[in-house]
């Protein structure tokens, strides 16, 4: 299996538990979207040296993936591209910030502790984001987009993007197998094949893209994805209120 | 969309198209097609069958002549009310569904209709059994088998209840069971239907009345069994 096919099945497998019969699947997108926005903001709030405090928030994170029956372990696979630059990123805090904090009695160097407080507050954003799309197809998330009123044209974008990216990812797929099947022992694709093969695949994804735009534009598609509308039930109000209401008491009073 | 209009739903005259100037795809074409017929279109390869095709639905609006569809005189003002009424079947089905779930995608068409969720409801469970698929209403679209996909295809257009279907090969890449199943298919539907198609045997079985186009003009229209069983006439035409 190709690197692509591995893309590919990635994201048939989010899709797959987004469509899981779960009750936190089933609850409404608009109050799964203000948790995740609020949690964000909460966590990215924080201050660089109160790692004690911001470990709090790791409830919201371990009850959605144990009570969502979310992977920890695909979680945390999401990360491996942004950990690195989290790493990066902090790696020089130790030797730049030289102030001393005392961390649960402990006299620690200030360094030391925001570049820990910088990576939990980039692992907890992304696992928040993960439980989000796990748990909400990009339909619903959109829906609850435009009942924020997020403009009209980005939330199409946002739509359209992911559309094509999977048009745009099978294209390349079939180029790549192709070329694959033909070219046996090689390691990649040869240098003097680059130009040829991006261009087929633009080309390509281009034709396939205007025939998936030609069957929405027949199907009454006039700019706008129009949503199937969701009731609202109690829990979806409930449940974000209790969310957020936690995340306020840890960021505010607990913190102090 | 049902017009109740009966009769004559699809009048074209004079009908001529270039992708190139001075290169004529189609030329001086005329066909009149009425409620409750089938109708195939054959041809060789290239030919501009779905050319045709895509001019009867809209999708090329700079062509001389004129298309009549279900009263509707093409052109860019009327297209909203033309494509209520014309369901398009695309050759590749992957094109055609291009969200998550089969529901999603068969609702797709009434939504954008303004249908109450409750219409939609009724026309995806509708559309849905017109097909027999009932069963895979909440599979995801890219997990379906070929024939599968070809069916959702065709429920995403049957759930606007179009007067008119019009399907582009849709006997393609499809094994003798899926075939058989599209073709007790594609006889219950109601309305007029065009399907272009290089499978003789499947148009045998579906359509009464076959086109054969040939140097971007119509070489013969008349009774399949006439047309089909024409072995110098097919030849002759690249068939």
């Amino acid at each position: 299996m190709n690197s692509i096919e591995k893309k590919l099945l990635e994201l048939n497998k989010i899709e797959d538990i987004q469509q899981r019969s779960h009750w936190m699947n089933s609850l409404h997108p608009l109050g799964k979207l203000l948790i995740s926005v609020i949690y964000i903001l909460c966590v990215t709030s924080f201050d660089k040296y109160d790692i004690v405090h911001l470990i709090l928030m790791s409830v919201y994170i371990i009850f959605t993936f144990a009570i969502g029956e979310l992977s920890f372990k695909e979680g945390i696979y999401r990360m491996r591209l942004i950990l690195p630059l989290l790493i990066f990123v902090g790696i020089f805090n130790p030797f730049l910030d030289k102030n001393i904090v005392l961390i649960a009695g402990y006299e620690v160097r200030g360094g030391i502790v925001s570049m820990l407080t910088l990576v939990v507050k980039g692992v907890y954003t992304v696992l928040a984001v993960y439980a989000l799309i796990a748990t909400t197809p990009i339909d619903d998330i959109c829906y609850a987009l435009r009942i924020i009123k997020i403009p009209k044209i980005i939330v199409i974008v946002i739509m359209l993007i992911y559309r094509y990216i999977d048009v745009m990812s099978k294209e390349a797929d079939r180029i790549f197998t192709s070329y694959r099947l033909r070219a046996p022992g090689q390691k990649g694709i040869a240098y003097k094949y680059w130009g040829a093969l991006v261009g087929q695949w633009l080309l390509r994804s281009m034709d396939r893209a205007q025939i998936v735009y030609e069957s929405m534009t027949l199907r009454g598609f006039r700019g706008d994805f129009i949503p199937s509308k969701k009731s609202v039930r109690a829990l979806d109000v409930i449940y974000p209120i209790v969310w957020i209401a936690i995340f306020m008491i840890i960021r505010f009073a607990v913190t102090g | 969309m049902k017009t109740g209009v009966s009769g004559e739903l699809l009048n074209i005259s004079g009908l001529s198209f270039s992708y190139e100037k001075d290169k004529e795809v189609l030329k001086d074409i005329d066909l009149k097609a009425v409620d409750g017929e089938s109708i195939a279109l054959v041809g060789a390869n290239g030919i501009g069958k779905s050319t045709l095709m895509k001019l009867m639905v809209g999708l090329y609006l700079d062509f001389s002549g004129d298309i009549t569809v279900a009263g509707h005189k093409m052109c860019a003002a009327n297209l909203d009310h033309i494509r209520e009424h014309i369901g398009y079947v695309f050759q590749d089905s992957d094109s055609q569904l291009f969200l998550s779930t089969v529901e999603d995608d068969v609702a797709f068409g009434p939504r954008n209709y303004g249908l109450s969720e409750e219409e939609v409801e009724q026309r995806v469970a509708k559309a849905l059994g017109q097909v027999g698929i009932e069963n895979l209403r909440k599979s995801k679209t890219y997990k379906l088998s070929g024939g599968e996909k070809k069916l959702a295809s065709i429920a995403t257009i049957l759930s606007m209840e179009p007067d008119i279907v019009i399907m582009d090969e849709p006997s393609v890449a499809l094994d003798p069971r899926n075939r058989r199943n599209l073709i007790m298919v594609l006889k219950d539907i109601r309305g007029l239907k065009i399907i272009a198609s290089h499978d003789l045997d499947f148009v045998m079985n579906t359509c009464e009345r076959t086109i054969l186009l040939d140097d971007a003009t119509i070489v013969a229209d008349g009774a399949t069994k006439d047309i089909l069983g024409n072995e110098a006439l097919l030849q002759a035409h690249g068939l």
